[in-house]
This record gives structure tokens, sequence and C-alpha cells, in this order.
């Protein structure tokens, strides 16, 4: 059987800024250099990697919100930026994002229920349809009754409540990848395990793809399949996450690797 | 550095041409005709139809535009601004003469709020939320609210009329004083202005100055300081000296409204400065002395603004780069 | 190289320290997060403006029922004298003062709030188009904002009044040209800030069109400052119109407040008794509405940008200063027993911390761990003695390296701060002045024990020891990297050899591997100076490695305490036994992670019986009445029944 096309695939992509911080600071910041990976349906990918390393210009490159430089950004084997406006607009409604704050992720004047359907309403349903569609996505996150929460407004929820919602809101339209940018980085630990179960949960339901961006490898390792580790814009390493956990081939892998055990000795003063 | 001198410096060329483009362009804009403009209204009238023509061929009014511009882009860089109506002497002079009186009030305006009202901000910010902080609070912005016009109208009845320990017009003494005396006596008459002035500047100082003490007192390095074991003055002393950075943007960048003000206090006080000119020409329509002025007020603007932008970096380390990597 | 030289500074000098006033007041995380207001000054002062506005509109609008005269008819002889028959007299042609007050109140409000509208709607399309867009456009119109921002509104009305007449409609345009810049300035920041909230670039992401996105989620959001830069432009309108007619520049028909000034100037109304009721009515309703507006905008503003709202918290008043004493060799760095501390936001008090006792041993780490709202941050600030009002030290025992303190209040400790006892806070952009190059704000701190001289030299000393190179000294902050600033807070924070050393989620916002080298500096300086350390953090599984000792804490009461190992090895409370299920581990088996379900209860209520019983998996009926305290064998404590068999009733 013949392996199904990836839902999206990085092809050497780079950008780089010039950075903008005064007056005599012309030099250029490479942000992203030459990374490719490949996402299959229905599968979580980790990237994993400290602050600076590309991780954020890397989700907005796949959502097409800037070009790179160079390389390719595919999603189901189109190049985005082949596309014209309206289809680069149809391809952004296949794939969600999910945020790192909860508390800005989500409109403050409008409820839940609007802020759910929004996704519906950018595609083009009609209203009946929306309404259906809204219940069912919450219910799958747990947020019940979905009647009464759909009428709350953000500032009623907690933060862990809010993730949720931004789930719920990236589920709604079935799409075929959603990227998660530091989903947990913020809630409390007793909280963030019940959003790593949903995302479980959703990728076994609806064979949705992920990307997962976190600074964590304990939680990058534990949610994925694959795992990239990133650092200054480049792909260090890749591979099953299992198999760079315990055996990584990169220095700086074995370095991330000993700091997030504690293992202080391995670490450099 | 001096990148972002020379890009800040060009912004500004820019934003000067296209004034020198609008100067040029109200009056030909304006309703009337250009004789209006060049003559007072009762020789206007008095003028054939021919005589008419003839006065505008000789101004090259009948030239076609670019050729008038760049006429008048010499003539300013000559320095010739054309004649007042209302005088029949060179704009240039009359500027000259004004502008002295006016940058006293201004100057001596400016000092006296920036320093007064920074002061009180800073013990207000400090003594948040006492009675004493309201109460000045409360107190500024009444002063705020009043009118600078009637300001100088009250002030001048107290002081002037009812005490009579000033003098109510004009900015020097209709005798002839020498030396100290003729000092005294340009102070004495430029004190109620530049009070009116003060007062009315006030306001806005103080509470800038409170909100940026409020802001930067509630920032980390504060905690930090005290958790530090410092004293109150000492903790005062740093976040004030961050405080001073909107403050200082804003005295300078104030100095325009100053100006502003000017013109109406030199109308109650009848003191010879560049706004009561410009008031005294509007209502006579000389439009040379308007446009004159409205240039170097905009050149002074532009010059603040200016100074502004590169005083900046030697108060904020953040915005300094390269000398100290 | 290595500190472990006596300190000779360290004499027991008396050394009074007033505590001081704060200013600003950390609200504890979760009244923040649940945009509890805190009290409304601006509110007040938004009813009083209303009132005044009110009133002037009012009598603009009833003008003909109020006086039975119009601001133009010649209603008696020259200068009278208020009386019945004309309340504010007349002037010197004859017409009734009161009536052009009255009348004129309704010019000058029609061309404020006009030019204010046409004013705020100009500069709201400009922000929008500028913030959104940016480019080119945006610089363009941005330099021409500030310009326009710098010039005298004035003189530039002057000018164009000039060149444009006078009358109704030019007015109004001619102030609005001048009022357009400070909203499209202000409102442009506010559309540059909201375009990256994650909302709206939600909003692009899912793929909505341009004009969906600033309809939906940028105009609701910039619409409460609109409201406010309206009042605020409405304001300077008022001023702006009286100026203009009090020059003679206004309408020539009609009488507005400031036209009849211009006459009482003109007709040298100051030579007689008139300018009682000719100058001072017209310049105080100036001042009124002028004011109101002030108020009214104030209010609006508040609304529209929470952060502005003004805490009614008073600055602690100052007491007179505790005197510095002695300390003992052998006694813990800090004793605590039965702290209270207690939050006073609007109208309820959340009691945040709920009688803690604890003890950190000098040479010891103790690990003092929970989530959002457990207290944990609270009881740091207090023992460094700087927590700000709204909180306030209710109870408590506090001993500093021997030294008895008593009731850990803030002038209580300020003989202690920064030399017995010192902070790290977390590991924030600006816990140093930005302002100051980073030994000079050492050496401050190094003053307290040393002169000048010496407190440089011991500054250098410790700042190479954190790993600072020597050419680095002088840099300011933000040259440094976030690690390296920690390492200078921490320097900072030793300086003076204290006993306790707090640290206040003093690796968090860092990388990873940074995160470890700042830990593992702390554990040696712990070791090389006998440092007491009290580590607060939420990080379960690294503070469970390196700390000594661990408490853990949920909702201000500490639930279990021991030795680390002997505490991660075996957690006895429910809560701490799903916190550690809650980290994935990172090489281990990959089974699935405790979740806790339901929230952290209301602190400002005393919840009845087991505060964790809502959310724990293990409670017995009994839980719902017994407040569990903490009891244990072995230095290990658990405060749960369910735990001790032998309490359960």
């Amino acid at each position: 059987m013949t392996p199904a096309p990836p839902v999206l695939e990085l092809d050497a992509v780079s950008r780089r800024y010039r950075s903008r911080r005064g007056p005599r600071r012309q030099a250029e910041v490479v942000a992203v250099d030459g990374v490719s990976l490949t996402v299959q349906p229905a599968e979580i990918v980790a990237v994993v990697g400290e602050s600076g390393a590309g991780k954020t210009t890397l989700a907005r490159l796949i959502l097409g919100l800037e070009r790179p430089d160079t390389g390719a950004v595919r999603f189901d084997g189109r190049d985005l930026t082949s596309l014209r406006r309206s289809e680069l607009r149809a391809v952004r409604q296949r794939m969600h994002l999910v945020f790192q704050d909860p508390y800005q992720s989500l409109h403050p004047g409008m409820r839940v229920g609007e802020i759910v359907a929004e996704p519906l309403a950018v595609r083009g349903d009609a209203r009946a349809v929306r309404g259906a569609a809204v219940t069912r996505a919450l219910e799958e996150v747990a947020l019940q009754p979905a009647a009464s929460m759909g009428r709350r407004f953000p500032h009623q929820l907690s933060g862990g409540q809010r993730q949720r919602v931004a789930l719920a809101r990236a589920m709604v339209a079935r799409p075929e990848l959603v990227i998660a940018d530091e989903p947990t980085s913020m809630l409390d630990a007793s909280v963030c395990a019940g959003i790593l179960d949903l995302v479980l949960a959703m990728r076994d339901r609806h064979r949705t793809a992920f990307v997962y961006i976190t600074h964590d490898l304990a939680v990058a390792r534990w949610v994925s399949d694959r795992m990239v580790v990133m650092r200054n814009g480049q792909v260090v390493e890749t591979g099953a996450s299992d198999d760079v956990v315990h055996r990584p081939t990169a220095d700086y892998t074995r370095l991330l690797l000993a700091a997030s055990e504690g293992e202080l000795d391995q670490v450099p003063s | 550095m001096t990148r972002h001198v020379l890009r800040t410096v060009a912004q500004y060329g820019a934003v000067l041409v296209a004034a020198i483009a609008l100067n040029f362009a109200l009056p030909r804009l304006a309703p009337g005709d250009a004789i209006d403009y060049l003559l007072p209204p009762e020789q206007a009238g008095a003028l054939t139809p021919e005589q008419r023509a003839e006065i505008l061929d000789r101004f090259g009014l009948n030239d076609p535009l670019p050729e008038q511009f760049k006429d008048y882009v010499a003539g300013i860089a000559r320095g010739d601004l054309l004649v007042s109506i209302r005088f029949g002497r060179p704009v240039t002079s009359l500027l000259g003469e004004r502008v002295g009186w006016t940058l006293l009030l201004v100057g001596g305006a400016l000092v006296l709020s920036t320093v007064i009202g920074a002061l009180l901000g800073f013990r207000s910010a400090w003594r948040r939320g006492t009675s004493a902080d309201t109460g000045t609070m409360a107190g500024m912005m009444f002063l705020d609210a009043l009118p600078p016009f009637f300001v100088g109208m009250l002030l001048l009845l107290a002081f002037s009329v009812g005490l009579g320990w000033f003098p109510s017009y004009g900015a020097l003494a209709p005798s002839d004083a020498r030396g100290l005396e003729s000092i005294g006596e340009v102070l004495k008459r430029a004190v109620l202005p530049i009070a009116t002035l003060a007062i009315a500047g006030l306001g806005p100082m103080y509470l800038v100055a409170r909100s940026a003490l409020v802001s930067e007192l509630a920032e980390d390095y504060v905690l930090m300081a005290e958790a530090k074991g410092l004293t109150d003055k000492e903790v005062r002393r740093h976040a004030a000296r961050n405080a001073l950075l909107p403050v200082s943007t804003v005295a300078l960048v104030g100095l325009g409204t100053l100006v502003g003000g000017a013109a109406v206090v030199e109308t109650v006080f009848s003191y010879p400065g560049l706004g009561r000119l410009i008031y005294e020409s509007v209502l006579a329509r000389d439009y040379p002395v308007i446009q004159g002025a409205f240039l170097l007020l905009i050149v002074t603007v532009v010059v603040a603004n200016l100074l502004n932008d590169l005083v900046y970096p030697y108060l904020d380390p953040r915005v300094r780069r390269a000398h100290h990597e | 190289m290595t500190l472990a030289d006596t300190d000779p500074a360290r004499a027991a000098d008396a050394t009074p320290l007033g505590g001081g006033p704060p200013a600003q007041t950390p609200v504890p995380d979760r009244a923040r997060r649940r945009g509890r207001r805190t009290g409304g000054v601006g509110r007040t002062l938004g009813v009083v403006g209303a009132v005044l506005v009110g009133a002037c509109l009012a009598a603009a609008l009833f003008a003909p029922v109020l006086s039975p005269y119009g601001p133009d008819e010649t209603a008696g002889l020259p200068f009278l004298r208020p009386s019945s028959a004309h309340p504010l007299g007349t002037n010197d042609v004859g017409q009734d003062l009161f009536a052009q007050l009255l009348h004129g109140a309704r010019l000058s409000l029609v061309i404020a709030l006009g030019a204010a509208l046409v004013a705020v709607v100009v500069g709201s399309a400009v922000a929008l188009v500028a913030g959104y867009y940016r480019g080119p456009v945006e610089t363009v119109l941005m330099r021409i904002v500030d310009l326009m921002l710098g010039f005298p509104f004035l003189v530039l009305v002057i000018v164009l009044a000039a060149f444009f007449g006078r009358g109704l409609g030019t007015t109004i345009f001619v102030i609005a040209t001048v009022l357009w810049a400070r909203p499209a300035r202000i409102l442009r920041s506010q559309v540059l800030k909201l375009r990256e909230h994650a909302h709206v670039v939600a909003a692009k992401a899912m793929g909505a069109s341009g004009l969906r996105v600033i309809g939906r989620h940028i105009v609701p959001r910039i619409a409460p400052l609109a409201a406010a830069q309206f009042v605020r432009a409405a304001n300077v309108a008022v001023m702006l119109e009286a100026s203009l007619a009090f020059l003679g520049l206004g309408d020539p028909d009609r009488v507005s407040w400031g036209t009849i000034l211009y006459f009482a100037n003109a007709r040298s109304a100051f030579l007689t008794d008139a300018w009682q009721w000719w100058v001072l009515p017209p310049g105080l309703a100036l001042t009124t509405v002028i004011l109101g507006l002030a108020f009214v905008g104030s209010a609006v503003e508040e609304w529209a940008d929470p952060r502005l709202r003004r805490s009614a918290a008073r600055p602690a008043r100052r007491r007179r200063g505790a005197v510095r004493v002695a300390g003992a060799d052998d006694a813990p760095a800090l004793s605590l027993a039965g702290l209270v501390v207690e939050y006073q936001l609007g109208r309820s008090v959340v009691r945040a911390v709920d009688g803690v006792d604890l003890e950190v041993e000098r040479g010891r780490i103790l690990g003092l761990v929970g989530e959002s709202g457990s207290g944990k941050t609270t009881i740091a600030l207090t023992a460094a003695g700087v927590l700000r009002p709204p909180g306030r030290v209710v109870a408590g025992d506090l001993s500093l390296g021997g030294r008895p303190v008593g009731r850990p209040s803030r002038p209580a400790l300020a003989p202690y701060r920064g030399r017995d006892v010192a902070l790290v806070p977390q590991a924030a952009m600006n816990a140093l002045n930005p302002a100051y190059p980073v030994l000079r704000q050492v050496v401050e701190a190094a003053r307290l024990t040393r002169d000048e001289a010496a407190a440089e030299v011991r500054s250098r000393q410790l700042l190479e020891r954190v790993g600072l190179d020597p050419s680095r000294h002088q840099a300011f902050p933000h040259e440094l990297s976030g690690g390296m600033r920690q390492r200078a807070v921490i320097a900072m924070a030793l300086v003076n050899d204290p006993d306790l050393l707090v640290a206040d989620e003093p690796a968090s916002g860092l990388d990873v591997v940074t995160r470890a080298q700042v830990l593992k500096l702390l554990t040696e300086l712990r070791d090389e100076l006998r440092l007491g350390i009290l580590l607060v953090s939420h990080d379960l599984p690294t503070v469970s490695r390196i700390a000594d000792d661990l408490a853990v804490m949920y909702a201000g009461r500490i639930v279990e305490r021991g030795p680390a190992a002997v505490v991660s090895a075996s957690p006895r409370h429910p809560y701490t036994r799903a916190l550690f299920g809650a980290f994935p581990s990172l090489k281990g088996e990959r089974r699935p992670l405790a979740a806790v379900p339901g929230e952290v209860p209301d602190l400002s209520r005393t919840p009845e019986g087991c505060r964790f019983r809502t959310r724990c998996a293990e409670a017995v009926d009994g839980c719902a009445t017994t407040d569990p305290a903490l009891a244990g064998d072995g230095g290990h404590a658990v405060a749960c029944i369910v735990q001790r068999p032998e309490e359960r009733p």
C-alpha cells in the first residue's frame, strides 16, 4: 500500500530577519535556517528547543503568515507561496492554531459559543449547522453542560478551561493539522495533564496531525511520535521520540536531556 | 548612531519641505484675490482692473505655479519673507523683534512648569492614595481646567488692578530706564504673563510625572531595591531616574503648546510678543506676516522634536547602542 | 574560588531603618486573572464629572426656558447690576448676561462635541490603517501625527481660521483638523498591540479576511479607548473654541462663552466692578465643563484599560524603625510559626496564607512547592520583608538566624532586609534598574555593610564567583542575557552575607540549560556559604531533585513536609501524589498523567473541612468536617486524615 502524502512538508526552509532594534544593529538575525521536516496524517511531531531557537517563526511559516526566504512550505502537496490569496485562506481553514497564552487567545468580548463557532463562520457554514458542531466540540473537551458553557465569557473561565475552549475552536472544523505553540506552559501542572490527554484524544478520534511546539522535553516525549530538536534556527536532531530521548546522537540533545533531568554535573557552569 | 541621526534629520527635512509647500499653497487657496493678500483692503478696493493685472504681473503672480514656487523657495533661502502689509517692513525684522519676548515668556514658563510640575507629580506618586495625593491631583485638574486667558485675567485683576504690584501691560517701561533698572522693569512686567503660562502648563506636566513615577514604582527593580535594604530616598531615586524620560519628552514636545498659549496670554497682557503679532495680523489680514510666523513656528517645533529624538538615547541606555559593547 | 571567609563588617551595630510606604501592589495572581475590580476612585470622579457636564448641557438645552431674553436682545440699560430681572446684570450694550451665558453654552458645546466627534472618527480611521497595514504608509502618517502633536494647537487654529474664515462649520472643521492627531497616535499604539494579540493572530491564521479581523476583533477592542479619546478631545475643543472666540476669531454672529469674555476684555470690564458678573461666570462655566469632561475622561480611560485603575489601598503608615539585633550561629536561618497573611481586595478579604509553620536550616535548601494561588509567593515576599498592600500580615512569629523579629511586618524586617535576608525574585527582565550598570547596583547593596572601596572589591569578587566575567561588570542589564542577569541578581543578594536567601522562582522564564546552571549555582553557594535557601517554585520534579527538604502548599496551607528524598519517594498526601503524577517522566514509561479535576477553593471564605476535599479522589465523609493538621513521624508530616488511619473518626 502506498503511503499517504504527508500533510505538511518543510523543505530546507530559511527565514532571516533584519534586527529592528537600535540604529547600528543592522545585523541579520537568522530565525530559521535550512529546516526540513515532514508531518504524516494523524502524526504528532514535537518541536523542541530553547527560546530563540526559531520555534515560533516556524509556526508562522507553516501557517503562511510569513514567507520563507528560501525553501518551500507544502501543505497537502501544494506550495503555500504558489497559492492565490483566496486559496491560501482556504488552506488556512484546514489548519488551526492553539496558543500559549490562555488569557489572550480568546476575544474577551465574544461568548465561548461564538468563539468556537468562528472557524465555521469563516468557512461559510450555515448558522443552523454551526450550533450542533459547537456543542459536539465543547463536549469533546469536557466543557459541560455545553449550552451554559457556550454562553459564558472568557473572563469567567479558568486558564485551563480557556485552553480547552481554544482546543475546541481548533478542532471544530475538523482540520487536518493543528499547530500547538506551548499550549500548556502557562498552566499549572495539575491542569496541564488534562490538555495533553485531549491532544492525544483528538488525534485518535479525528486523525488530526499535530505540530506540538514546546521547550519541555518530558512533555514533548510524552505526547509525540516523533521529535525535532532545534537550536539557533537549525534542526540538530530528529527521530522517533523514544529514540531521541534514549539514544541521542547530537551533543546538544544530550545537554538538553541532562539539564531536564537535573543532572547538574553534566551541565557546565 | 550616525545613521539614526541622518535618518531622523531626513524625515524631519521631508516634513519641513511639506510645510513650506503648505505655506505656499494656503494663501493661494484662500478665498479672494492675491491682491487682497498684498495690499491693505482700502488700497485694493481702489484699483482698476488694469492696475490689478499690472501688479500681479510685477509680483510674478501670473507666472505658472512651479515658477512661483521656485521663487518662493529661493526667497525663503535668502531670508526674504516678503513685506508686512500693516507695517510696511520686512517680515523677518518684525519677527526678529518679537521672538525674543515670546522666548522669555515661554522659556520661563517651561522651566517653572516642568520643575514644579515634576516635583509635585513625583511627590504625589510616592504618596499615592493618601488624601495629600488626591487633594493635589484634584487641585491640579482644577488648575488645568481654567482657560489660560481666564487665569490671565484673574491674575491681572488680583495683582495688577487690585493690589497694584505689577504693571498691567507692555514689556518695557515707557521711561528710558537703563541697565539693572531696565532689567527690573522687564522682569516686573514679565512676572504675570510667565505665571499665567506656567500655570497653564503645570497640570499636564504634573499628570505625566505622576503617572510615570507610579508605573516605575510598580516595576520589579523597585521591589528589588527595597529588598536590598535601601532607604526610601534611595529607592525613590532609582525610580525617578527612569521616570524622567517621559517627563523630558513631554517638556520638549510641550514647548509647542506653550507657544500657543503665549498667543492668548500676550493678548491679555498686551505683551509685544510673537503670539500677539500673529493674532493682530490675523485680524488685519496681514498674510505675509502670518505666513512668516507660521513658518518660524514649524521650524521651532521640528527642532524641538529633533532635539528630543537625539537626547532620548542619552537618557535611556536601552536605546543607546554601540558605546558599551 | 570560595567565599568561606567571614565578613568582617558584620558587627551587630544597631541601624534603625524605618519602613517606607510602598506604591503599587502585586495583587495575587488569581484575583488579577479573574479581572476583579479593585476600587474605583476613577468611578467617583466620573460621576462628579458627568454631573458637571450634564448641568451645563441642561443649561444649554433649556436656555430659552430659563431666561426670557435672547442673547442679542437689548434687554435693559447698559451696565446694570445683578437683580432678579437680570441675574447677572447687563453688559455694555444692555444685553442680558445671564441669557448670554445660557445661549453661549449651546454654541460652545455644539462646536466642541462636533469637532471632537470628527477628530476621533478621523483619528480612528488613520490609526486602523496605519496600525494594521503598516509599511511606508504608516511611517508617513505617523510622522505627520508626531508633528501635529508638537505644533501649537492654538496657533494652527488661528492661522487656519484666518484662511478659511469664521462660521460654525468652519470652526468645527478647523478645530477637528488640529485634534485628530492625538487619538490617531494613541489608538494606533493600541492597534499595534492588539494586532499581536493571540486571538487576532488566531483569526488571521484560521483564514479570516482582513475586514473581518479588523471589524470583529480589533474595532470592538479599541472602541472603549476611542470613547475616552472623544471625551479628551471634547475637553480640548472647548478650550480651543473659547480661546478662538476670546481672540475675536469666533463666529461673529453668535454668542459663545469665549465671545462674552472677548467683549469683557475689549470693554475693559476690569476697571469697574462689572468683572464680577461679566468675567467670572463665563470663565467659571468654561472651567466647569472642562473639568467635568476631564473627570469623565479619566473614568472612561480607566474603564477602557483596567490596568490604570488606581488601587484604593493606602501605603503603610511609617512607624519608628526597629533595631537590628545580633544572631546566633547555630540557629536556623529562618523559623516561622503561625503565619497568616490576608489581602484586602475591594470588599472581600482573601486569606492567602492560613497558618503556616516552616523552618529553613543553614546550609540546606527548603523547596516550597505549590501551584498558582497556593500562597507560596506571599510567604516569600513576607519573609524578605517586602510584602506590599493590599497584603497584610495578620499573625506570625518569625526568627531570622536566631534573631527574634516577632510579627514579620515590613517595618519589623526593615533592619534585616538585604543584610540577613535577601531576595532573588522571579527571573524577570527588570529586577535590575535598566538605567544603571550592573556593578553600580551591586555596590549599592554592598554599601549597607562597607565603605565604597571595600564594597566595590566585594561586589566584583561576587560577580566573578557567579560567573560574570570582569569585562561585563560595567554592562547595562539589557546587554546581558537572562541567565547572566539572574546570576548578577544572586550576587547582589549575597553581597552582605545573609543567613537566609529567599528565591522566588529564580529560574522561571529561563531556558532549560540556563535554568540548570542557575540552580546548580545555588546549590554550590549553599555549600560554600552555609546559606539557608527558601526556594519557592511550581516545578515540583526539579525542586525535589535539588532541595534538601520539601514542603508542599495548597490553598494557603502546607499539606506535606519532609526531607525531599523521602517525600519524593513516597508522597502521602493525595495532592502531592497527584502533583508528582502530573509531570510526565522524561525517560520512563508513558503512563497516563494524573489530572486533578475542579478548581482551587475561593480563599475569601474559609472552607469547611479539608481544602482539597472537593478535588480529592480519596476523600471520605470525615473530610468535610475535619480540618486536618500537619502531623507525622520522623520528620515526614502530612495534613490528611485518610493517610493517618489512627485519626480517622
